[in-house]
């Protein structure tokens, strides 16, 4: 791989963080970590990661589709809307459910939803499918 | 119930175009809107079609029968309601149309005041019932989400440790990373200590649900318990460099409670008062009796809670995060038990605080009394 692909991982769980960076990088990826969404969003624009993988439930709230809206429809992350979005969760609950309203749910639809504890073959799976370097 | 300023649909079922006109001029006047049908299949189109608060429906008509009418509108919809008019007004026949599922019946002939009256009776039935079908909604909803709520408290640290044990287990066969296993390990003990507190701490909360504490209750001195909890949280305060000090009374404070729930109370707030401090900050316990009650009053020179946050203290699960807020482990269940069990003692708490000074969190209790006194004193006052 000549340029490495970059995943931004936002996540309040600083041990979500440290247990995906050395599976990441033993992979070849280059790894940037977050603690909020709004740390997130400024190292978008920063370091211009090639995938997101974003916690649904961070700070008691549903930060994850707030983050995931910004991207994709906000003026400001213009140049990203187009980023694969990875969402994660400890609860089994699907977007669908937690947003049953259709139109409601278009709005922040993620590409792919994988629920905590992360199967490590089959998100490096998924990030081979979605992800690609600049 | 329809949306303010939406007017109510009746639908009225007659063979008798007389019966039809009176009917719609009747309802309408009275602010309705009003649909007729002449028979009741047309009628049942209707109702599926305009999903009326209210059905009047005639109890005899060729082709369907009012009674089979009633039990097809409450298919349709079970929060409709029937009122039937029937110019063979018995017993019989009223009694068989409300056990058909009618509101109540009407007999022909009638006025229009009683059609107005019993029409507006039966769409206030309608509205309580909307109500509380509302109420119970509402509250099943918050239910589910309490439930997706605790079981992602519960499975975040066990997804930790579940990750760190499938990334130790995938670098042992790469023979990498050596040097950071033992921190995973440690990360691991630690997320699944956290683990083990909210399960306590959760178990504690339910076992305070109901009367139970109350029947419990004994005398108990807090002149006497407070210096044992302080001495418990000695060795954690001085690792904190924080100062413990107590102010209490010369006399005994006898409180009316339950000792192990009076231990975890004060044990939560002393608890919180030392890990919310700052480094050379102090924690200070006092106990005033106040007439009827004896107040205990926690005092830190911490953080502080901002005044935003301060009414979500003691809901179940809440902490405070976000810039400024200090990364201290906790299950955000201490101060909800806190107050449960002040509540259950017939007490209340109640907190002050400013961010930067310090919080202090204020306790009232009952009072003991001896029983044979509160007995005399009720006599007395009856």
């Amino acid at each position: 791989m000549a340029a490495s692909v970059k995943v931004l991982v936002i996540d309040d769980d600083e041990d979500f963080r440290a247990s995906l960076r050395p599976v990441l990088e033993t992979q070849g990826y280059a790894v940037l970590e977050a603690e909020s969404g709004d740390e997130g969003l400024k190292k978008l624009v920063e370091h211009r990661p090639n995938v997101i993988i974003v916690d649904i439930m961070m700070e008691s709230s549903t930060e994850g589709y707030g983050v995931t809206q910004a991207i994709r429809w906000q003026e400001a992350y213009q140049d990203f809307r187009g980023i694969p979005i990875i969402m994660v969760s400890s609860i089994e609950q699907s977007p669908e459910e937690r947003f049953p309203m259709a139109g409601e749910l278009d709005m922040i639809r993620p590409d792919t939803y994988l629920t905590k504890p992360l199967d490590f073959p089959r998100l490096l799976e998924t990030l081979r499918r979605i992800a690609a370097p600049s | 119930m329809n949306e303010p300023g939406e007017q109510e649909v009746i639908v009225v079922i007659d063979d008798d175009a007389a019966m039809r006109l009176s009917c719609r001029k009747i309802l309408a006047k009275a602010g309705y809107r009003v649909e007729t049908f002449e028979d009741g299949a047309q009628g049942l189109e209707g109702v599926a079609r305009l999903k009326p608060g209210l059905a009047v429906v005639d109890l005899k008509m060729p082709g369907l029968s009012g009674l089979e009418v009633i039990a097809r509108v409450h298919q349709l919809d079970p929060l409709t309601v029937v009122v039937v008019i029937t110019g063979y007004a018995t017993i019989d026949t009223a009694v068989e149309a409300i056990k058909a599922g009618a509101y109540d019946f009407l007999p022909k002939p009638f006025s229009p005041e009683e059609l107005r009256l019993i029409v507006g009776r039966a769409l206030e039935r309608r509205r309580l019932v909307l109500d509380s079908r509302r109420g119970e909604m509402e509250r099943e909803l918050l239910k589910r989400r309490f439930v997706t709520f605790v079981s992602h408290q519960l499975q975040t640290p066990l997804a930790a440790v579940h990750q760190y044990l499938s990334v130790l287990r995938q670098l042992e066969d790469l023979g990498e990373a050596g040097g950071r296993r033992r921190e995973w390990i440690e990360r691991c003990l630690k997320r699944s200590e956290e683990m083990q507190t909210i399960i306590r701490d959760w178990l504690t909360l339910a076992r305070l649900e109901g009367d139970r504490l109350v029947r419990q209750c004994a005398r108990v001195d807090l002149r006497q318990i407070i210096p044992n909890i302080l001495a418990t949280y000695a060795e954690m305060a001085a690792a904190e460099r924080v100062t413990l000090e107590a102010r209490l009374p010369e006399e005994a404070a006898w409180v009316r409670g339950d000792l192990n729930c009076l231990n975890v109370l004060f044990d939560n707030l002393i608890v919180n008062a030392i890990k919310y401090n700052r480094p050379g900050g102090r924690v200070t316990i006092s106990a005033e009796a106040l007439g009827g009650e004896v107040e205990v009053a926690v005092a830190d020179t911490g953080v502080g809670i901002p005044p935003q946050y301060q009414e979500f203290l003691f809901d179940e699960f809440f902490r405070i995060r976000g810039e400024g807020a200090k990364k201290t482990a906790g299950t955000g269940l201490g101060l909800s038990i806190a107050k449960k069990i002040v509540t259950e003692l017939g007490g209340s708490i109640a907190v002050v605080s400013e961010p930067g000074v310090g919080s202090t969190f204020r306790v009232r209790l009952p009072a003991w009394r001896e029983p044979a006194a509160e007995e005399g004193r009720d006599g007395s006052a009856a």
